[in-house]
Formats: structure tokens, sequence, C-alpha cells
């Protein structure tokens, strides 16, 4: 090989920096996309969340249609209908006080939903409530309101909840709605809280603050919309929780009662069924077990999507 | 040590006053009255006003409420807790005769939890992306999203009705007295099945992402390098470390392991202080909810507690 | 493959054209791609490179230390003549912490919290020496001391959390050394010390290398480290060796480019130079390597045949290089002397090689 002369070695420059700029013309082949167009494509990925939404969603139509449907049916017995097996407008045959158990079902379904929804409300609006204030406020405000927290961690929840139910009416969905979300939200305050924390000192909230923002502007504005990760995740755990404690006081005959339908309540009579139909036990636990299913894994794809450093596998 | 722990029991003094206010306030607000129950047109206004004097119900609420909690603390008289509204006995003795049934399984359900779970979640971990993997990641979280009063109805109806080999309910079977045990044990295999098995989908879960973390620290690596067996570096070394951030979750858990005894109590008709509670609920029995609320309350402070204070024994890191 | 070993020197430890790769959902990642050398009883081998050049990789692979998804797929490491990819994991184990032992970069997370530091070396000298515990934890106390540990007996009963980083690192080395290994392998051993305390081990390790006569195989990116420690130099690039010498060689008369490069962004006392020179660019990413030399785009001297991969060449005796340049093109200096167009072209490049 010969003695490299050093005049070439200024042609070799522009080669390496060449080689160099190729590599940057491939981070720029990928195309600009917005955040939730990323954030859609993330979700796409995972793709138990989208069979989550997909089953979701059939849940949620059938528990629309159907009662819209039937009316009052789901309350009505049929005394010669007892019993009865599976027919074409009733594909899970009839009770033992003669109604339609698929109807049954639907309407039950929509009743945790609606419960589930409602009560997550309450939960998010006041975990978002007293998160938000304790984290930008900080200080003794903050200290007080996370001790808050602490006592109605310590509460026996259930416990709580059944007093409420029992002593505010029984049998009352908007008792229990709310006696579901006023015991629920800790979870939510402590996620928003520490988002708030982070966010407060944020490049973009200083900007805003320099500006002459006012604190309202701020955290609505402001944080709240970054914020929006945690509280996703902390409404779809909300939504499971709400509808299984919902079936469990049904179940214990302190939640809706028949002839109101409740995937709980249609579980009380499970001693009788035992022995003459343990199918009637499945199908009220199936609709249960999926909805808090696909609650998680929703809530996981939807956190995911959200969190701006997950990367999108390549092609 | 000793220090620390009596600075955290006194920490956890507050808390209990404000479950107290909570519980108080729940009672105060609910429509209707405690006398209710004595309101019959045979009962005179005069004896109703009598018994409102008598449960000091004319009283202002702040004065009810410093009466209550007094008389709460001293547990060490008969009548502390008050009376049962609906069978007269004294609230603290009902209480106490239930508490060794309750104890019994949701110790016992924590056990199985903790000898099934650990395994379990290191197993996972250690076989992470392995089918023996995927197979425990799968059941655990489907059996984390069976609620637990469902989990007890398919525990009842497998062991007791397809089986038949296990009570269908009780604690004992009729006509024997407490003392044998095998006829108590017999009765508490289902109930604790039922409790356990949510309990150990979500610890195993919880116990494989500690393991696998920890699988990545740089001490394993020293532990391998060191020519340690394998049993050693797992068992040894990483194992300790991960079971520290499992001692959290013994206190996170007493909550759902409280609810979860309640329900099941009420499926196994098993008579502990859950079933206990939802029978109170439902006939009003103001005292023995208030009771029985209190001591939910301080069994969820004491289980934090008692995590806080297991914490520093496992990490030598913490310092009182 | 040339080999620069002199014939019937049995060497302590031989890499010949060992190969670990990662497999990765991306693609496979050749971390150690063909790397041959040996290290002889009592000598001090440097391998130095920038990070992720794979000489920690090539020295986890020694002691068979690689996880999923990495596995060593070819090449042999003979110990003492024996090849130890070809190890039970039993016989693995009494190489691990027996024959070699090993020290890592982080003194801070190297060492197990929850145990104190006196169980954690009295572990490794249990399991290799038929001793007992009492005996074991004898040695343990003895071992602190010869590391420089002031009040050892009070020490070993200590977890790690409450000792200094420079402390753990000491522990480290006694842990490592009590078995009496032949070879310690030590890891970028002061990167994350503070300079005095980098300057305290490195006399320690020296010391112990006397009184032990081990070998040390030092891997570092710090040329300062090796300067003052090793007997002959390994320089790493992209999962290859690129030139290999003693230690003198490598700072006196290198011949790769790379190697140069390396040299040349070491800032020196009274440097005239206005600007430090510096490797431009980047390493390549290793998912993407190029095709031909790893090191054309950023190299210099870099001409059309470097699209092909170039030859080992021995240099003189001991002394090879990974380059189309022959032994006797005297490539100029990137140093002073180079044309003032290439100095300032290197130094409008911002990334600097190593640290």
């Amino acid at each position: 090989m010969d003695r490299i002369e050093p005049a070439s070695l200024a042609g070799v420059d522009t080669s390496a920096r060449d080689a160099l700029r190729s590599d940057t013309d491939e981070i720029d082949l990928i195309p600009v996309r917005t955040f939730w167009q990323l954030a859609r494509q993330r979700f796409m990925q995972h793709r138990l969340a989208v069979i989550a939404l997909f089953v979701l969603a059939i849940l949620l139509v059938m528990a629309t249609v159907i009662p819209l449907a039937t009316g009052i049916q789901y309350r009505l017995s049929d005394l010669r209908l007892i019993n009865d097996g599976p027919s074409l407008t009733a594909p899970l045959g009839y009770d033992e006080v003669g109604t339609n158990i698929f109807i049954r079902l639907a309407k039950g379904t929509q009743s945790s939903l609606i419960i589930g929804g409602a009560a997550v409300l309450i939960i998010v609006g006041i975990g978002t409530f007293v998160g938000a204030i304790s984290g930008y406020a900080g200080g003794w405000i903050d200290n007080v309101l996370m001790r808050m927290v602490d006592v109605v961690l310590s509460l026996p929840v259930l416990f709580i909840i059944l007093m409420i139910v029992s002593f505010f009416g029984v049998g009352d969905i908007r008792v229990v709605i709310i006696a579901i979300g006023i015991t629920g939200w800790t979870l939510a305050a402590r996620l928003i809280r520490a988002e708030f924390l982070t966010l407060r000192e944020a490049d973009f909230v200083q900007a805003a603050r320099a500006l002459g923002a006012g604190h309202r502007r701020i955290i609505l504005r402001h944080i709240l919309p970054s914020a929006m990760a945690p509280l996703v995740v902390a409404a779809a755990l909300g939504v499971a929780d709400s509808v299984v404690t919902e079936a469990a006081l049904s179940f214990l005959g302190y939640g809706i009662s028949p002839p109101d339908a409740s995937l709980g309540n249609m579980l009380n009579k499970v001693r009788i069924y035992f022995f003459s139909a343990p199918e009637r036990i499945l199908y009220p636990s199936v609709v249960l077990v999926l909805i808090v299913l696909c609650a998680s894994f929703l809530g996981d794809g939807i956190r995911d999507a959200l969190d701006p450093r997950q990367r999108i596998a390549s092609k | 040590m000793a220090a620390y722990v009596f600075r955290r029991t006194l920490q956890a003094i507050p808390i209990l006053f404000g479950v107290a206010v909570i519980v108080f306030m729940i009672v105060q607000l609910a429509p209707g009255s405690p006398i209710d129950r004595f309101r019959t047109p045979r009962v005179s206004p005069a004896q109703l006003e009598a018994l409102t004097r008598l449960y000091g119900l004319d009283q202002p609420i702040l004065d009810q409420f410093v009466k209550w909690i007094t008389a709460f603390v001293q547990v060490w008289r008969r009548d502390a807790w008050g009376y049962s509204t609906l069978d007269g006995q004294p609230v603290l003795a009902s209480v106490l005769e239930r508490v060794p049934a309750t104890l019994r399984l949701m110790g016992l359900s924590l056990l199985v939890t903790i000898v099934v779970a650990v395994p379990i979640g290191v197993l996972a971990a250690v076989k992470q992306y392995s089918w023996t993997d995927k197979i425990i990641t799968t059941l655990a979280t489907i059996g984390y999203a069976i609620p637990s009063f469902i989990l007890g109805i398919y525990v009842l109806y497998f062991g007791g009705v397809v089986l038949k080999m296990f009570p269908l309910f009780g604690m004992e079977s009729l006509g024997r007295g407490g003392g044998d045990i095998f006829d108590l044990a017999w009765h508490l295999v289902l109930p604790v099945t039922s409790l356990a098995i949510q309990q150990i989908a979500g610890w195993a879960r919880y116990m494989r992402s500690s393991m696998l973390e920890v699988l990545h620290q740089d001490y394993v690596r020293t532990a391998k390098a060191k020519g340690l067996p394998r049993a050693r570096v797992l068992g040894k070394h990483a194992l300790r470390n991960a079971l520290i951030p499992i001692v959290t979750l013994l206190g996170l858990s007493i909550p759902a392991l409280l609810a979860g005894a309640a329900i099941t109590e009420f499926i196994f008709s098993y008579p502990g202080l859950g079933q206990y509670f939802v029978q109170a609920v439902g006939v009003r029995d103001y005292p023995v909810v208030l009771a029985l609320t209190m001591v939910g309350g301080l069994t969820v402070v004491l289980g934090n507690l008692l995590a806080d204070v297991l914490y520093g024994v496992v990490d030598p890191r913490i310092k009182y | 493959m040339t080999n620069a070993v002199d014939a019937g020197d049995v060497g302590l430890l031989e890499l010949r054209d060992l190969k670990t790769h990662f497999f990765t959902q991306d693609g496979t990642v050749r971390a150690v791609d063909g790397v041959t050398f040996e290290i002889r009883d009592g000598q001090t081998l440097g391998v130095v490179g920038e990070s992720g050049c794979g000489k920690s990789i090539t020295a986890m692979s020694v002691l068979r230390l690689i996880e999923r998804p990495g596995r060593i797929i070819g090449g042999e490491v003979l110990l003492r003549g024996k090849n130890v990819l070809n190890y039970s994991d039993q016989e693995m184990r009494d190489v691990r912490g027996n024959q070699i032992s090993m020290i890592f970069q982080e003194p801070m997370t190297s060492l197990n919290p929850v145990y104190t530091c006196g169980d954690q070396i009295a572990e490794a000298v249990e399991l290799h020496e038929a001793i007992s515990r009492r005996e074991a934890w004898g040695r343990a106390i003895e071992m602190l001391a010869q590391v420089g540990i002031p009040e050892p007996a009070r020490r070993a009963k200590q977890y790690p959390h409450q000792m200094s980083g420079g402390m753990r690192q000491r522990v480290m080395i006694a842990m490592a050394l009590s078995t009496n290994p032949e070879l310690l392998i030590a890891d970028e051993p002061t990167t994350a010390l503070d300079v005095t305390i980098q300057a305290q081990i490195l006399e320690l390790m020296k010391a112990l290398r006397e009184r032990n006569k081990m070998a040390i195989m030092l891997i570092t990116h710090d040329l300062g480290v090796v300067a003052e420690m090793a007997d002959e130099v390994v320089v790493m690039y992209s999962g290859k060796v690129f030139e290999r010498a003693d230690a003198l060689t490598i700072f006196e008369q290198p011949h790769n480019p790379y190697t140069r490069g390396l040299l040349a962004s070491i800032p020196r006392l009274g440097d005239k130079r206005e600007r430090l020179e510096v490797i431009r660019g980047v390493v390549p990413n290793p998912l993407n390597l190029p095709t031909g030399c790893l090191f054309k785009r950023r190299c210099p001297y870099a001409m059309p045949v470097c699209d092909t991969p170039p030859p080992v060449r021995q240099v003189k005796a001991g002394h090879i290089s990974r380059c189309w340049l022959t032994p006797e093109s005297e490539p100029p200096s990137i140093g002073a002397d180079a044309p003032p167009e290439v100095a300032e072209a290197a130094a409008q490049e911002l990334t600097v090689a190593g640290r």
C-alpha cells in the first residue's frame, strides 16, 4: 500500500461527512406525526388492548341495544316459563321466577357499566381535585390533604360502603354510585399529585407563570392535559373496581335488589343453582371477569399509548 | 428499633382518629335514628323521648362523639363498645368471640398466599419468556381479574358440590365442639382456598416483577462471578433483595384481605367478623357496625405498621 | 489468524476468534466478533476502546457470564490450554471467583446491599476452599486489611451502604483476591471513582499484583490508566481487535489510525494546541455496521480499499494492527503536525471520543 498523501485527506474528510449525513437522512425519512397519531399507533400495537376494546364495545352495544329493544322484560316473570330451556328468544333460558336470563344479563351488564362509569367520574373528579391542589400547592395544604388520603386508605372500604348503602338506602343506584365513588379516589389523587409535583416545576409551567397566568389557568390549561396518562390508568382501574364492588354489594343483598337487574344479584340464589342449574352461575361471572380484564388491558394500552417514551416498533 | 415502633404507633393514632370521625359522621348523616326500630304504635312519644335521652341522642353531636370515642377506647370494660341493639349482648364480647375464626381464615390465607405466590413468581421471573412464565403470567392475570366472591362461589361449587369432599358451610360440624382440629381444618380448606387465590395472583405478579428487577442488578452478576451455584445466586442473593418490596404488599393487601374475608365468610356461612358485620349492617345494629368498622380500620393500620417495621428488618439500608 | 504468541510459551488465558453476539428484536449485534489475544502469567493486559466496543462483553464471555439475548457463538477461551466454553456448569463455577476473579465498574451497586461485606467475602472463600465458616471470616478480615481498610474486623460487619465508593471497590478487590486467583479481570475498576481515589485503587492493584503474582486483564477507556498499569495493550473497536502491542509501542509508535485517534484525544499538560484532537463522528450503530473497515467513516486515512475488510497485519514482532496501511507506510500523525484543515475539520465535529 502506498503512503497516503496528505492532499487526499481533505477528500476523505467530506466522504466521512457524507456518511454522517446519510445517517441523519435515515432519521428524516420517518414521517412527522402528531402526538395523537403516534398514540393511536402505539395503542394499535398493544394487541390485548385492541381486543379488550373490541370486547368492551360488544358488551356496551349489547347492554344498550337489548334493554332498549325489550323494555321492562328483564323484570317480568312468567310462571309458565319457570326454568324453561333455551330458545331463540331466550338463548340462555328462563330462571326460577320465569324471567328471560339473556335479557336480564344484558340489563345487568347495563347497570354494571352505568355504575362503573358514574362511580369512576366521582373517583376521577375527587382524585383530580385533591391531587391537583395537593401537588400544585405543596406545603401544609399538601400535608393536610395527604393525611386525609392516609385516613381514607385506612378505611375498611367494603365495610364503609356497606354501611353507607345500608343506612342511606338499599337498592338505590345513586347511593351505590356515591358510596363507591367517595371511598375509591385515593389512588387517582396520589397519581395526579405525583404528576403535578413534577410538572409544576416544568419549564412550560414556569413560562406560563412568567406570562402572568393565574393558578387556575395554569392548573387547568397547562398541567392537567399533561397529566392525562396516570388519570386514564386510574380511571380504567376505577371502572373495574367499581363494577366488582357493585356486583359484590348486590350479591350480598345491599346493592341492586331484584326485580332490578345486576350481575351481582343474579347470583343471589347461588346455593340453589349449585344443584339445579350451575350454568347460571357462569353467565354473570363471565361478563364480570370480561369487564375487569378488558378494563385493565385497556388501561395498560392507553397508558403505553400516551407515554411518549414508548417507542414504536419498526416494521 | 423499639423507639421506631413506638413513634410509628403514635403516628397511627391520628389516622385511627380520622377513621373514627368518618365512621361517626356516616352514622350521623344517615337518615333515621337508632331508636326508629322502637317506633311502633304501641310506644308512646314519651317513651321514645326517654330512649333518646337514654342513648344520649339529645346531646350535641360533638358530645356524642367524645362520649362514644372515650368509651370505645376503654376496652378493659365489658360495655366499652356498647350493647347490640339486636340481641342485647355486649358488643366487645361478641366481637372477641368471633376474632379467632376470622384471624384463622385471614392468617392461613396469607400464609398459603406467601408459600405459593413467592415460588411461583420467582419461577416465572427466572424462566422469563418461557412457556412456564407465560402460563403463570396468564393465569395470574386472569386470577387477579376474577372478583373474590365469584371465586368463592366456584371454589364452593367444585369443592363442595362437584367433588363432594368438603362441607358446604360453617366453621365446624354440628354437634362437635371447638376442640376437633381436623374438623375445623376441614371446614377451612375451601374458604382459605378461595380467599388465597386472588391474593396469590396479585402477589405472584408482584413477586415476578420484583425478582426480574433484581436479576438485572450488578450484585447478582457479582455473585455469579464469584462462582456461586445458580441456586445460591437466586435463592440467597437475588431472592433476599426481591422480597424487600414484597413486604410492603403485606400492609397493602390487608384491606383487600379484610373485604375478601367478609365476602368469603358470607358465602361459606362462616361465623367470623365479616359475616357478623353483614348481618349487623342489614338490621342497623349501630354499635356492632361502629365497632366492627373500627376494628377493620385498626387492622388496616396495624397491617401497615407491621409492614413498615418488617421493611426495616429485611432492608439493612433503612435507618430508624 | 496472525498470532503473536512466542512459541513454547504456555499462555494463562488465550482467546481465539471469540464471537459473542446479541440476538435482539431489532437484529443481531456482533458485540464481540472474532477477538484473539492472550494473557501470560503475571502480565497486565490493558483492553481499551470507546464505550460499546465490546471490551466488557469480552471479559464477561471469558467467565461465561453472558445472558440472553447474548450468546457466545464461536471461538475458544483457553485457560491453561483448556477451552472453558466446553466446561460443565460445575467446572465453570470452579473457575469463577477461584482461578479467575472479576471486579466491576460500579462499586456502589456491585455489592449485595442486604449482606455484610465480611459475609460476601467469606462466602467466596468458603465456596472455593474447604475451610470452616469461622476461618473464612478470618480470611475476610485479613483480606480487608490487605486492601488497606482500617479496622477491618469492624468493617467486615458493616453493610455496603455504610461505606464510600472507594471503600466498596476495595471490598470488591478483597473479595476478588480472597481466593488467590491467577487472573483478575478488572472491568473499569476506577471509572466511577473520584480522581484521588482512582490513584489509590490503582496503586493498590499494583501492589497486590506484585504480592500475589497474578495476571490482570484491565478493561478501561482511560488511556492514562493503561499507561500506568499495562504491560501489553489490546485496542478494540466495534467488537474487533484493531491493534495489539506492548504498552510502550502503543504509546510511542501506534500503527492503527484508530489508536492514533485515541491517543490524540488525550489532553496533555503544556499542550500548545488550541483545540483537543477528537475522533470525528460516532461509533457506528452496531445494528448497521459499515461494510469493509468498521472505522472507515471516521478515519482520516480512509481510502477506496477500506470498503473491503482490512487484514490483520504484523507490524513487527508482537505488534499487530487491523488496517490496510502497511507496516512500512508511516502515516502522518494527526497530532500537532497535521495539516491545519484536518485539525480544523476535526475540531468542528462536536462528538468527543470516549469520555
